[in-house]
């Protein structure tokens, strides 16, 4: 290479001065460039201040909690989807998943079942709701041990549970909603009261379903900012091989990755079955697609390395006030989605624009 | 010069890159139907006059002849269009396509009406694969072939624009004995047709062999250009080395403790063959080799990267089973890997990246202990003069003498014991060589036992309170400081074990 000169105090500051320019390269801190830089929340706030003054019902108590009632289940799945992405993985699973464990869930706590010829009838609302859990977090695991063991793409990995678990749904259903009039006559078609409550009732005014919501966003938010995995996904998803050089086991974090989404999928089928009152093979399709583009209009990056789960709440909201004020200005809902696949393009086009010129 | 006899002419050329004078003022000639070799040490400036010359990389300065006509090449392309085919040190094939698929690559025969013209395709390529009495099916993939015949394909596709000149950048790396004697044949046969040959190579036993002129390479100057007759191996070495010893390497003694590493019969099937080396506390083992010697694949086989096939490693005594990187952390080994970005996330901040192989260590029940993590990063920027904005600016936005103190950093963190440095000083400057150096010798004070693999042999007998050379996967010698010259240590490289 080349040969070692001599050398004096000089070269430290030499070397200084090569880097501290890299620090001082920042636009000047006008008022627009400080929102700039805000991100996602800068398109919230936009569709927030356009809906309320475009319609007069949009900004009451009452549709606001409108919005955070229908929208909690895709803010639950989205926040297990920011910590999938940003481990470099992605899961489309999600919907399928969500509807086997709230079918599961469903059908314990409302039917008879034959079973090696017992009968088992309904369950326990709480141990249906365990169980349901339980089926989440096992198809979520099978989804990691696949990826990281079987050495096969993300994609490829969870587009297959995406299928398995759908059917396994159709077979637990037969393919009728749960609760239907044929099968839980005494309960008049309704499911046990703790489901419904989960999903749509309310404590001192505030509706469950968005607290559980916020709750697993806390969680989430834990464990990226403040757990040792957290860190190990952000190295996973940045850089594999320094993680695994720098002594991280990276299956294990994959697989911890996709359980945990397994998990929120489970939690966000009660939270829906809850607020529509049943539980049905096909509930829920497409989620997959709607919760990756909340996470990806919050910042973070489909590649891995990046995210926030703030971002992703804000992703989440925008997805959710925008269908709500379309409805409201009479869109039709076939325009509301062409609208809705403009604004996901044009918000990360708008966020990556943002990053390049003001860094991250 | 007026004689046409010269296929190719440079004259002076020059390249800069950032910090490196890649080739000072370099002339160079080749003549018809001649094996010109071009010899030196890793960074001599070969594969940087190689590209040049291929027009992958644009000159600085100087004059290109082709024929006696200058020329000014723009890029690979229009260099293939002067003649020029280059085989690169990388094969540049692609492996899921058939081999004439990919001779024929960017000028496929085509029909009247745009199509592929399949039918000649395979012709042609057979014809021209027929040609050097290559026997290689031009319909199979290149992923069923062997490292010689993809060399060959290769070559064919290179000389399927009817190159007269051809470039190979150390083709015979990979090949083995009997492989390599096929790709002589074939050179061979190519120089009867008046083909001129730069062949790039570090292995001095070939020069002989094939060679009409041998020109060396030294620090991106061109040190001499000699006749094959008058190129005998001291004299070549002696080209080859020459550069001084200076007093910039901080090096302190130690007192050597207790052994604290010992490996006995290391074997990675084609790459390590049987290595024995002991590492004491307080001791830098450097470890001399050229590119390819199967330094690194020691390293990452040390660290539990790569599998070994058979040995038996032993960490203060005990023989232990290293199969997983996390596995050499527990045991005490910390590995500063050859490429920077191997080791660090670059999209993560500085402290991340201090504390990434020290996460357990710094957990309590899964959560993160976010005051001594700051206090760890603090130190070590402190410590290590790390130049950053804060404790929280990204990795990528430092410089490379930075980066590389972060990736220093880490392993000082997670308090390894043995620690392997693989190539500690490349694209760094000089003045965070010395630092890392002066990082070397606290390390070694506080115990801790050091593999130095290094290219810079300067730097390695310098630093190094004992040298192991590898050659081709075994270690060809062993001296203790102070023992040997750079001429020993480069035979030792070059030629194998005495």
């Amino acid at each position: 290479m080349f040969q070692i000169k001599k050398v004096t105090e000089q070269s430290d500051d030499r070397s200084s001065a090569i880097f501290w320019p890299i620090k001082n390269v920042r636009f000047p801190e006008t008022g627009w460039s400080v929102l700039l830089r805000g991100g996602p929340i800068i398109a919230l706030l936009f569709l927030l201040i356009y809906f309320s003054l475009a319609t007069p019902h949009f900004g009451t108590l009452s549709n606001l909690k409108n919005i955070a009632q229908q929208n909690a289940y895709l803010v639950i799945l989205a926040i297990g989807q920011t910590l999938v992405i940003t481990g470099a993985g992605i899961d489309l699973s999600v919907g399928a998943v969500m509807a086997v464990s709230a079918s599961v869930m469903a059908v314990l706590a409302t039917q008879e079942l034959s079973i090696l010829g017992m009968t088992i009838g309904p369950v326990n609302v709480w141990l249906a709701m365990l169980i349901g859990l339980v089926v989440g977090t096992i198809a979520g695991s099978l989804n990691g041990l696949v990826v990281a063991k079987g050495r096969i793409p993300d994609f490829v990995a969870t587009l297959g549970m995406m299928e398995a678990a759908r059917g396994a749904a159709l077979l637990v259903t037969g393919g009728l909603p749960v609760p239907s009039h044929l099968t839980a006559t005494e309960l008049k078609g309704y499911l046990p009261e703790p489901i419904i409550w989960m999903g749509g009732s309310e404590i001192f005014g505030i509706p469950t379903g968005p607290l559980i919501a916020i709750a697993t966003v806390i969680i989430g938010w834990i464990i990226m900012s403040q757990t040792g995995l957290g860190r190990a996904i952000f190295a996973v998803g940045g850089n594999k091989e320094a993680a695994r050089v720098s002594g991280i086991k990276v299956d294990r974090i994959k697989i911890a990755t996709y359980t945990i989404m397994g998990l929120m999928a489970a939690v966000a089928g009660i939270v829906l079955t809850g607020r529509m009152n049943s539980a049905n093979a096909l509930m829920a399709t497409g989620v997959e697609l709607k919760c990756i583009a909340a996470v990806v209009i919050g910042g973070t990056n489909l590649f891995g390395g990046e995210g926030t789960i703030i971002g992703t709440l804000i992703g989440a909201i925008i997805m959710g006030a925008l269908g709500n004020g379309l409805n409201l200005l009479n869109v039709s809902a076939f325009w509301q989605r062409v609208i809705m696949g403009i604004v996901i393009i044009v918000v990360v086009v708008f966020d990556q624009w943002r990053r390049r010129r003001f860094g991250a | 010069m007026e004689s046409s006899a010269f296929l190719l002419r440079a004259e002076a050329v020059d390249k800069n890159f950032p910090g490196v004078h890649a080739l000072n003022k370099v002339d160079f000639d080749l003549k018809e139907g001649e094996v010109h070799v071009l010899l030196g040490e890793n960074g001599a400036g070969k594969s940087t006059l190689m590209k040049v010359i291929s027009g992958t990389l644009p000159k600085d300065e100087g004059k290109i002849f082709i024929h006696d006509q200058e020329v000014d090449l723009t890029s690979p392309h229009h260099a293939r269009n002067l003649g020029i085919g280059m085989v690169y040190q990388e094969l540049s094939l692609i492996q899921s396509l058939s081999v004439a698929e990919n001779i024929f690559l960017g000028s496929f025969p085509k029909r009247s009406i745009g199509t592929l013209h399949w039918s000649r395709l395979y012709k042609e390529a057979h014809k021209l694969l027929d040609d050097f009495s290559v026997e290689i099916d031009p319909h199979q993939r290149i992923s069923a072939l062997g490292m010689a015949e993809r060399q060959l394909v290769e070559i064919t596709k290179a000389l399927s624009i009817n190159a007269k000149i051809l470039l190979l950048d150390e083709p015979t790396s990979a090949l083995s004995d009997e492989e390599r004697g096929r790709l002589f044949d074939i050179i061979h046969q190519l120089q009867k047709r008046g083909v001129g040959i730069v062949y790039v190579s570090h292995r001095l036993d070939e020069v002989p062999q094939i060679a009409q002129r041998v020109s060396v390479l030294r620090d991106g100057k061109k040190i001499g250009t000699l006749p094959v007759e008058e190129a005998d191996e001291e004299t070549l070495i002696r080209m080859m080395v020459g550069r001084e010893l200076k007093e910039h390497f901080p090096k302190e003694k130690v007192p050597l403790g207790r052994e604290v590493l010992r490996v006995e019969g290391l074997t990675v099937k084609n790459k390590l063959n049987r290595l024995n080396l002991i590492l004491h506390e307080g001791e830098i083992l450097g470890i001399a080799g050229l590119m390819g010697a199967g330094r690194t694949e020691l390293a990452r086989a040390l660290f539990g990267i790569d599998e070994i096939d058979s040995g038996t490693i032993f960490i203060n005594g005990h023989a232990v089973k290293i199969s997983s990187p996390w596995e050499a952390i527990e045991l005490g080994l910390g590995y500063l890997t050859e490429n920077r970005t191997d080791g660090l996330v670059p999209g993560l901040s500085v402290t991340t990246n201090i504390i990434l192989a020290s996460l357990k260590r710094l957990c309590t029940l899964g959560f993160l202990r976010r005051n001594t993590e700051k206090s760890f990063s603090e130190k070590y920027i402190r410590e290590l003069n790390i130049h950053t904005a804060g404790l929280n600016q990204k990795l990528e936005l430092l410089s490379g003498g930075n980066q590389q103190k972060v990736a220093l950093a880490k392993w000082l963190c997670s308090h390894s014991k043995i620690m392997i440095f693989d190539e500690p000083t490349r694209g760094i400057d000089v003045g965070s060589k010395i630092e890392v150096f002066r990082l070397m010798n606290q390390l070694i004070k506080k115990g801790v036992g050091i593999i130095m693999i290094s290219s810079e042999l300067p730097e390695v007998m310098a630093m190094s309170d004992r040298i192991l050379v590898m050659c081709r996967g075994s270690f060809s010698a062993e001296f203790q400081r102070g023992e040997a010259t750079q001429e020993d240590l480069l035979r030792c490289a070059v030629i194998g074990g005495e």
